[in-house]
Parts: structure tokens; sequence; C-alpha cells
């Protein structure tokens, strides 16, 4: 039990320490060549920005979002949830036969509800 | 999954898809009356499945017979523990969410049609405790938990107002915190025992150690702590209470009502299921944690609450020195250290008078409640000044208000007395008197916050003349819990009987 | 008598309570209210009067007699039971309840606010205290112990007058806390390993008592825990204070319950309990016991000699002659030779004396008050012309409480020093002081009130009406009949002391 334990634990070290050795190395690497001077130090305005896929960011980075944003993403979830559960499900179905099909009827019955719930109470509508 | 499973979690069904039942039919009716009464029907329904199951379990009319029904064949055996104990919890929580149900009938028209949002989310949250009561596993503790408190922020918020949405809020945080420390505590233990289930956990700790393990007791100890940072939050004990004043002034009355009993039942449940099966036999460095907790809820809980002039932050900080007073009976576990007596009944006391304490608070803190829900739903103001001259318009509520009050302070013939009386036994049994005398003396802090109101209520002209006209059903939800606390106090042997027989249930205590 | 009937003690606590609940359906005007609440009181008061006539004081009777006894809740872990019954010692102070309960429904004749829910109060107060003295289980002793706070508190804050609010609540905290101290005293007798009952049948017993136990607290820290309880409620010096505020500011029907029969519950607690119980820590404390007693005394009567409110001067006195129990009761550490009864017996009589004298001064004063509304001694003056049974009243109870012969006051005094004597000499001396003091104030104050010419303002003042003399023809023949054959009280008592005395001596 104890040697499990420490094994355990020491995966969770060695992936604690190379998440930190890369970054740390990465700017370590950067800060090297810069003295060899391999990479040129040409800072300008776009360099410095915040990384948008390359994009020219528009605006602060303390934008406000529509409220709405959050019951869409919410609704969302509930089939990001339902997703989730029926890949599993599907892939061992024909192990688990009739008593499967039920248990998965109720769940996304439940998830039914809760979807005619936002509907009906206008949570699809944008106003 | 057999029949036998479906059976065992059929209360929790019941309760669950009643909630669901809600949800779907304020979609489809417009008359909203009609959605408490679906409810109530669900809660009684789980109320009688539960008979059913506690009739099992005693071995009347054919029953098994077995302490916890879930042992056996089925999925369940691993997570569930369907025992006396989870059963004595489930009717507690049960009887409190129909009070508070049958109490928030006028109140619900301050919710601005949101009555189906508010039942459902009553149901799914009791389904929580009721599984919480019953889960003997941590990941089942913790899911229980989180379906617990996630409707309860949900609610507290149902008001919509500033202050509400600052209840829910603050719930919410504060909930996600300690169910974050609670989660890591869980996760040292499992490290520890390379189990999740509270059984394994208490074998693996009991095992003889092959070779030193790192930290010794004292990682399972760190355990322990964060463990009850987690369940702390849940029963509002010094220092997991700063949320507890806001959210009980900003939460809806019967929300308000709900979280100060039931949660915080459903709270010590697993806590006395998790240290009393998990670490009942390993040391007893966690008494002493909990008598610290307890001396500190109930001498802060008092003494800030001297100074409230809202009656529902006040009921709040009292809930926080009621906490302390029920975590005496749960520090009482230490007697065994000093077996003079038989070990058999010393053990007992200090769980049993917890389940006591919960069943004598439970009846004597609805009483308050449903009588300040009745005011705050036709005067509109939770200010103790507001309740001047209560008696003269409305007798029954200022009566009823302060039965409640007196049996706070513990006075006799109210259930609370022989409560007090009987966590404090176990202590000095343990050989915690000073714990005792600490409790006795807050006893006597509390009483002078208390009887303020009373004499607010009955000795102050009153503000305003018309008479508080209450409903029937808020009515009858006032005379139950009246009637309940007068019976604990005046003939407690049925509930203390049905107490000591609910927690020779844990393992961790009979033997 | 042969009057008796199973079930008399429960009748007798309970007949005020179910009356207090009539009353509070039926009384829908005052003047039922009224009539009901005499009545319920009256009825008692006869009750009252069979228990005390039937018991039997011949040498071969029962310790505890006409005992109803049934479990009141019994589990593996806690279990108490209703055990009611009366000895030598509370038998009389049953009567003492019934007849100040009577005579404060009495008193109170006359007030108009809030009348049915006034006498519902007071009846309740009755059954508290009623309780107090007959219970013989520990768990039920303290049940009305705190049950009689309420009725308390609710008399003085709302029919009271001056700082009404705050005595009120400095009456509460102080009994509260007291309480709290004994509740952990009770507490841990039940959980010693050795004891595990609140019956007090059991834990009197001669030979059974607590010194051989294995406690979970020493004895004598148990001794002053409940100690600490019955000193603030009898109350001893320096835990007097809140006497003198309660006493003003209560209603006449309250300051006669309060000074009558609440204090002797502190007495009697110290009889019954510390006595009883702990009679070896008794007397190895006797001398703290003494100590305060003859502060409590001196202390009492100088104080009363400087006020100038008639009733505050009446609170202050009772100060200074509770402490005579405490006297009384330290007797007990007699240096040579056997213990007699006396001092004791003279602290039991003083209670019962004390409670008629004081509720009789306190009547006389209210009458004083409603009619010439006005309480500040030097206002007064001149008016046993006026109010000549008032007067008689005053000098009755005056009298009796300054120890002259013939009234009952001198046979308790006289008893309690003559027990106190053999065991402290010079301090019993010292107490002895506080008599004549006494006689200082009785007979200064009633010739500054009663006496001197009649003032022009109260001229027009009448006597005490039918309905109100009848208490204080009452209380008059008591103090009389008590004093001109007090073996009817001592007798009794004696029977109560007689095994704690016998036990002294085993000792």
């Amino acid at each position: 039990m104890l040697e499990n334990y420490f094994r355990q634990y020491g995966l969770a070290a060695i992936f604690l320490l190379v998440a930190f050795l890369v970054p740390v190395g990465m700017l370590a690497g950067s800060w090297v060549f810069s003295r060899l001077g391999v990479r040129p130090a040409k800072p300008s305005p776009v360099k410095d920005a915040p990384y948008e896929c390359g994009m020219e960011p528009i605006g602060g980075p303390w934008n406000r979002f529509n409220f709405r944003y959050y019951a869409y993403a919410l609704l969302f979830v509930i089939f990001g949830v339902e997703v989730v559960f029926l890949y599993p499900w599907a892939v061992r179905f024909i192990q688990m036969e009739l008593f499967a099909l039920i248990e998965m009827a109720i769940f996304i019955l439940v998830l039914a509800a809760a979807w005619a719930y936002a509907w009906r109470k206008g949570d699809l509508e944008w106003r | 999954m057999s029949s036998y499973d479906l059976y065992l979690i059929s209360p929790y069904l019941a309760v669950a898809g009643t909630g669901l039942l809600v949800v779907l039919l304020d979609l489809v009716f417009r008359r909203k009356g009609l959605l408490a009464g679906v409810a109530l029907a669900g809660l009684a329904l789980g109320l009688l499945l539960t008979a059913v199951q506690a009739r099992d379990s005693l071995g009347l009319g054919g029953g098994s017979g077995l302490p916890n029904l879930a042992i056996g064949p089925g999925l369940l055996a691993a997570s569930l523990a369907v025992d006396r104990f989870a059963l004595f919890f489930n009717v507690l929580v049960l009887a409190a969410a129909g009070i508070v149900i049958l109490a928030s009938v006028d109140y619900l028209e301050r919710m601005r049609g949101n009555h189906g949002e508010f039942l459902a989310l009553l149901l799914f949250s009791a389904t929580g405790m009721m599984l919480l009561s019953a889960a003997a596993e941590l990941i089942t503790i913790y899911i229980a938990l989180e379906l617990t408190t996630l409707p309860l922020a949900a609610l507290a918020a149902l008001l919509m107002d500033r202050n509400s949405s600052e209840a829910g809020l603050k719930y919410l945080i504060v909930g996600a915190i300690s169910s974050a420390l609670m989660l890591y505590g869980m996760a040292l233990l499992f490290g520890f025992a390379g189990t999740t289930s509270v059984e394994g956990i208490a074998a693996a700790l009991l095992a003889p150690a092959q070779q030193p393990v790192p930290f010794g007791s004292y990682a399972v100890l760190a355990a322990v702590a964060l463990l009850l940072a987690g369940f702390g939050f849940k029963i509002a004990a010094v220092p997991f209470q700063m949320w507890v004043p806001d959210v009980y002034q900003g939460a809806p009355a019967p929300v308000a009502a709900f979280l100060s009993v039931a949660s915080k039942a459903a709270g010590f449940a697993v806590l006395l299921r998790v240290f009393y099966t998990g670490f009942g036999d390993f040391d007893w460095h966690w008494g002493a944690l909990a008598a610290g907790l307890a001396a500190a809820s109930m001498t802060v809980g008092n003494l800030v609450a001297m100074s409230q002039t809202n009656i529902r932050r006040l009921l709040g900080y009292s809930t926080i020195a009621h906490a302390g007073y029920i975590l005496i009976g749960v520090a009482a576990v230490a007697g065994t250290s000093a077996s003079q007596a038989s070990p058999g009944s010393l053990t007992t006391a200090g769980p049993s008078s917890v389940l006591f304490y919960l069943a004598a608070y439970v009846a004597a803190n609805l009483t308050a409640f449903v009588a300040v829900i009745a005011i705050s739903s036709r005067i509109a103001s939770d200010r103790i000044s507001d309740y001047a001259g209560l008696v003269q318009r409305s007798p029954f509520l200022a009566a009823a208000l302060a039965l409640a009050l007196a049996a706070l302070i513990g006075i006799p013939p109210t259930s609370l007395f022989i409560a007090k009386l009987y966590v404090f036994s176990a202590a000095v049994h343990s050989g915690l008197a000073w714990l005792a005398l600490v409790g006795v003396i807050n006893s006597v802090v509390s009483a002078y916050y208390y009887i303020k109101v009373i004499r607010v209520m009955f000795l102050e002209p009153p503000a305003a003349q018309e008479r508080i006209h209450i409903s029937p059903t808020v009515w009858a939800a006032l005379a139950l819990v009246v009637a309940a606390t007068l019976w604990m106090g005046i003939a407690p042997a049925a509930m203390l009987g049905v107490a000591e027989g609910a927690v020779r249930a844990l393992s961790g205590v009979a033997r | 008598m042969g009057l008796e009937f199973p079930g008399l003690l429960t009748a007798t606590v309970f007949l005020p309570a179910a009356g207090a609940l009539a009353v509070l359906a039926l009384g829908r005007n005052d003047r039922t209210a009224r009539l009901l609440a005499a009545l319920v009181a009256l009825a008692d008061l006869a009750l009252a009067v069979l228990v005390f006539a039937g018991f039997d004081r011949g040498d071969g009777a029962a310790r505890f007699q006409m005992v109803d006894r049934f479990t009141w809740f019994s589990a593996q872990t806690l279990e108490a039971s209703y055990i009611l019954g009366v000895d030598g010692l509370s038998a009389p102070l049953v009567l003492l309840t019934g007849l100040l309960g009577l005579c404060a429904v009495l008193a109170s004749w006359h007030i108009t606010l809030r009348v049915r829910e006034h006498y519902m109060w007071l009846l309740l107060l009755q059954t508290a205290v009623m309780g107090v003295f007959t219970s013989l289980d520990l768990l039920l002793f303290f049940l009305f112990w705190e049950v009689e706070l309420l009725p308390m508190y609710m008399l003085i804050a709302t029919w009271g007058g001056g700082r009404r609010q705050y005595s009120a609540m400095k009456f509460l905290v102080f009994t509260i806390l007291g309480s709290a101290f004994m509740l952990v005293a009770i507490v841990a007798i039940f959980v010693s390993p050795d004891v595990g009952t609140f019956d007090m049948t059991r834990l009197l017993a001669p030979g059974s008592g607590l010194s051989q136990a294995a406690l979970a607290l020493p004895l004598s820290a148990l001794f002053w825990l409940f100690f600490l309880a019955f000193a603030i409620k009898l109350p001893t010096w320096p835990l007097h204070t809140w006497l003198p505020d309660a006493h003003t500011d209560a209603p006449t029907a309250g300051s006669v319950m309060l000074a009558g029969v609440l204090l002797k519950m502190g007495g009697y607690g110290l009889l019954r309990i510390n006595l009883g119980m702990f009679p070896d820590q008794t007397r190895q404390f006797a001398w703290i016991l003494i100590a305060l007693g003859v502060i409590s005394v001196l202390y009492g009567a100088v104080v009363t000699l400087r006020q100038t409110d008639l009733k505050r001067l009446v609170a202050y006195s009772s100060v200074s002659h509770m402490g005579l129990v405490l006297v009384g009761v330290a007797s007990v550490n007699v240096a040579q030779g056997q213990l007699t009864a006396a001092g004791l017996n003279g602290a039991a009589m003083q209670l019962f004396t004390h409670g008629t004298v004081t509720g009789l001064l306190f009547l006389a004063v209210g009458l004083i008050y409603d009619k010439a509304h006005t309480r500040y001694i030097p206002d007064l003056g001149g008016l046993a012309g006026r109010m000549p049974l008032v007067t008689i009243a005053f000098l009755v109870a005056g009298l009796a409480s300054l120890g002259l012969p013939g009234l009952s006051g001198f046979v308790s005094e006289l008893l309690v020093f003559l027990g106190a004597f053999r065991a402290f000499p010079w301090a019993t001396a010292l107490a002895v002081l506080g008599i004549i003091l006494a006689a200082g104030y009785v007979l200064w104050m009633a010739e500054r009130t009663l006496f001197g010419p009649g003032r022009e303002r109260f001229a027009h003042l009448t006597d005490a009406s039918a309905v109100e003399a009848i208490p204080l023809v009452l209380l008059m023949a008591s103090i009389l009949a008590v004093g001109l054959y007090p073996a009817m009280l001592t007798g009794v008592f004696q029977a109560g002391l007689a095994p704690v005395v016998a036990a002294l001596n085993g000792g």
C-alpha cells in the first residue's frame, strides 16, 4: 500500500516538475538566445499585445459580455453533458441490454425537462 | 440494478421525481396553488417509503430486520447505508421541508411567480440532504453535498433583489470554497487508505502499519480538519459561519428556515457518520477539535447576537450558537478513553444527544421561523422593533414565537431543555465538564437577547393596530411545530429511544 | 385528618396552572378573570391545608409522604422520574405558598391593565413554586425552578413601576446565572458512574449519600455550584443586588410572591440539597456561611436604615432577615457535643415567618402607595388615623420582624441564635446586633409614616376595602398563631430535619 502511495505521488511530482520546467526552459532559452545575439530584440506594439490568434485585439481586455450569453452557455452544457454520457453508453450498450436503454431514456428525459423549462421560460428568445 | 436497489433509493427517487414533476407542471399549469399540493404529496410519499424501510429495518411485519438494508446483493452496498440513522434524518428533512412549504404559502406571493422554482429547488435540496445522511462513501458524500448546496444557493437568490442576490452569491462562494477544502481532505484520506468507503477507511486506519506512514497519523488529522471545514460550512460552525447572517437576512424567509434546520441536520448527519464510522476507533484528537469549535461557535454566536436588530440576523447568529451546543455532543466521543463504567453507554450518549438535539432544534427553530415567515409576509419587515406589541395584533403568533425563543434559551418544559440537558450530560460524562459549563453559561448569555425579543412583543405598545391575519395552512404548520416542541419537552422518552436506536446503526458506536 | 388522597400533591401543584389556562380561556371580562383566579387560589390553599394537616408527624412515619411517582422518561442514557412528595421541611412551605398565592391574587384586585394575562402569570408562578417545594427529582426540581422565571419576569416588566424593565432583566439574569451553575451540578451528579439517577429520595437517603460515590466532580465543587444558585435566590450579600430593584419595581402581588415565596426557594434549596446531600461539606464550610450570613444581616440592616423609599426599605430588610437563614444553617458546625436541631429548625422557621411577615409588609406598603401615591418616607406621615387596619398590619409585621415575643419572628430568631451560638458564639453575637438595628428601622419607619401629625393632603385617604383586608387579616392571623403556638410548625420542621441531624451526629 505504502509503495503505491509513493509511486502515485511520485508520478504526480514528475508531471509537476515537467510542467514547471517547460515554460521556465522556454523563458530561459529565450533569454540565453538574446544574449548570444541569435534572437534580435525588436519590440513593437503588436508584440506587446495579448495573444489573440494572430488578430489585432479590438477594445480593452475588460470587455463586458451580454448576460444572455451565459444562459446560452448553460444550455450548451446540458447537451455537452448528454454527449459525455452517451458516448461510453453507446460503446457498452450491447452488454447492458434493456436496462441501459431505460436508464438512458430517463437520463435524456431529465435533460429534456431542463431544456423544456428553459424554452417555456423564454430563455431561447433573444430579447 | 435490481428492484431491491430501486426499493433502497425509493424515498430519494420519490422526492427528486416530484421535484421534476413540479418543474414540468409549472410549465403547463397557470394555477400555482396546485404546485405546493404536488410538492407536499411528494414529501408524503417520501415519508411513506421511509416508513416502509423503517418497518423492514426494525423487522416488523415480515421485514428483513437488517440494521443496514443496503448491505447485501446490489450495487449500492458500498455507497449508501440505508439504516435507522439515515431513516431518522430522512424523516427530519422531509418533515422540515413539509413545514416550510406549508408555512410559505403566503410568502410565495412575494416571489413574483417563481413558485415552481422555489418548490422544485427545495425538493432537490431535500433529496441531497437525505442522500447526505445515507452516504457511506466519500464521492457519494461529495455529490450529495453539492446537490444540497447548489439548489440552496439558487433559492437564496430567488427574491432577485439586492440582498437576496448577495445572499445567493455568498452562499455559493463560501460553499464552493469549503467544498474544495473538503475535497482536499478527501484526497488525503484516499491517499492514506486507498479507498473511498468510510468503512474501508476505518479498517485501513486500524490496520497495523507495516512501514512508517509518511507524516504518521498527522496526515489523517489534517484530512480530518479539512473535512471538518467542509462540514462546518453546512452546520454553520465558527469559523465557517460568515455567510450565515447575510444569507439569513437576504434570502427568502422560508429558505432561511429550511437552511437553518434541514441543512444543519444533514451536515451533522454526515459529520457523525464519517467521524464515528471512519475515525471512531482511530484516535480522539478530533474530539478535542470538535470541542474547540463548539466553544468558539457558542461564544461567538451568542455574543454577536446580542447587538442584532433584525430578527433574521438574530436567528442567524443564534443558529451558529446552536451549532456549538450540538458540537458538544460530537465532542463527547472522548468518553470511551475515560471509560469508568460500561463503555457501550458512554459512546451512545454523545451521538444520540446530537440526534435528539437536532430533532428538538428542528421543532423549536421552525416554530420561530414559521412565525417570522407569517409575520414578514404580512408586515414586510424583519426589524425587531416592528414586532412591538405583537401580542395585541396576533396573540397566537406572539405566543408561538415566545415559546420558540424560550425553547432556544432552554427553558423547560420545551424540547431544547431536555436536549441541552442531554448534550451537557454527555459532555460531563466524557470528562468535558468545562465544555458543559461553557455551554450552560452561554445559554444564560443567550437568554438576554431572546428575552429582549419577547419583551418587545409583549411589553411595548404596538406600532400599528390592525391585526395580523394568517392563513389556515400557516396556522396548521405553526400548530404542528409548537406541538412537537412541547411534546419533546414533556414526554421526551419516545424521541430519546428513537435517537438511541438510530445511533446504534453507526458502526463506530455499537460494539 | 385522613382527607388526603392519591395525587393530592399533583393536584396541589398543577391546579393553579390549570386555573391559569382557564382564566386565559374563560376570563372574557376582567371581573370573571378576577373571580376565577381567586377561586382557584382559594381551592389551592384548601389543598395546601390538606397537605399540611394530613402530614403524619408521628415518630415512625415515613420521611417522604403523599408521594406521587411515575417514570417521566427512561432511555438508556437519560432517565428521570416524576416524583412529588413532602417531608417536614416542605409541608409548611407548601402551606405558605398556598396562603401567599391567595393573598397575591386578592392584592391585585384593582389592577386594570391586561387583567387576564396578569392572573395567568400569577397562577403559573404559583404552580412553579409549589413544584419546587414538592419535587423530589432533581431534574423536576430544576424544571420548576426555571419555569418560575418567565412569570415573574412578566409580572415585574409589565405591571411594575419605576425602571421595571431594567429590574426585571436584572432579576432574570441573576437567577438564570444561578440556575446555570445548579444545572451543571445536577448533570454532574447524574452522570457520576455510581449515581445515575435524579431521584432525590435515593440521593438523600442516609448512608447511601453522595460522600461514598465516585463522582464526576468533587463534592465540594458540587456544594458550591448549588450554593451559588441558592445564595443568589436567598439572596446573600454580595449577590443580593438584584433584590432591591426587583422588589421596588414589582407590583404589589409580585413583591408578595417574590419576597414571600421565591426567596424561600433559595433557603429551601440550602436546607434540602446543600445540607441534605452534602452535610459534611456544609459543616466544613460553615465558617464561610456564617461569615456571609452575619455580613448579610448587618449590611442589610444598616442599609435599610438609610432608605427613604418605603418599598426599598422593606426589600433591604429582607436581605437582613434572609441572612439569618444562613446563620441558622451554619449552626451545624458545633464545636463539641451533640448537634441539636435548634439552629436548623430556626432557619426553616425563619423561611415561613419571613414569608408571612414580609408578605404582610409589602401588602401594607402596596396599599399605602395605592392610596397615597407616594412611597417617599419624608412625604408620608400621620396615616394611622386614616388607615387603622393598614397601620395595625404594618405594626404586627414590623414587630414580628424585630422579634417581639408572641409573634412568629421571635420564635425563629431565637432558635437561630440558640443553635448558632453553640457553633460560632462571637459571630452570633454580632448577628444579634442586626435585630437591634431592625428594631431601629422598624420603629423609626412606623414613626415617620404612620404616626405624627396628620397631613392635609392625606385627609381623604380611606382604609383597606373588604377585599384588601382579607389578605391582611389572614397573614396577621398566621403570624399570631405561629407566635403563640410555634409547636404547630416546629414539630413538622423537626420531623423533616431529624434525618440530617442524625446523619451529622453519626458521622
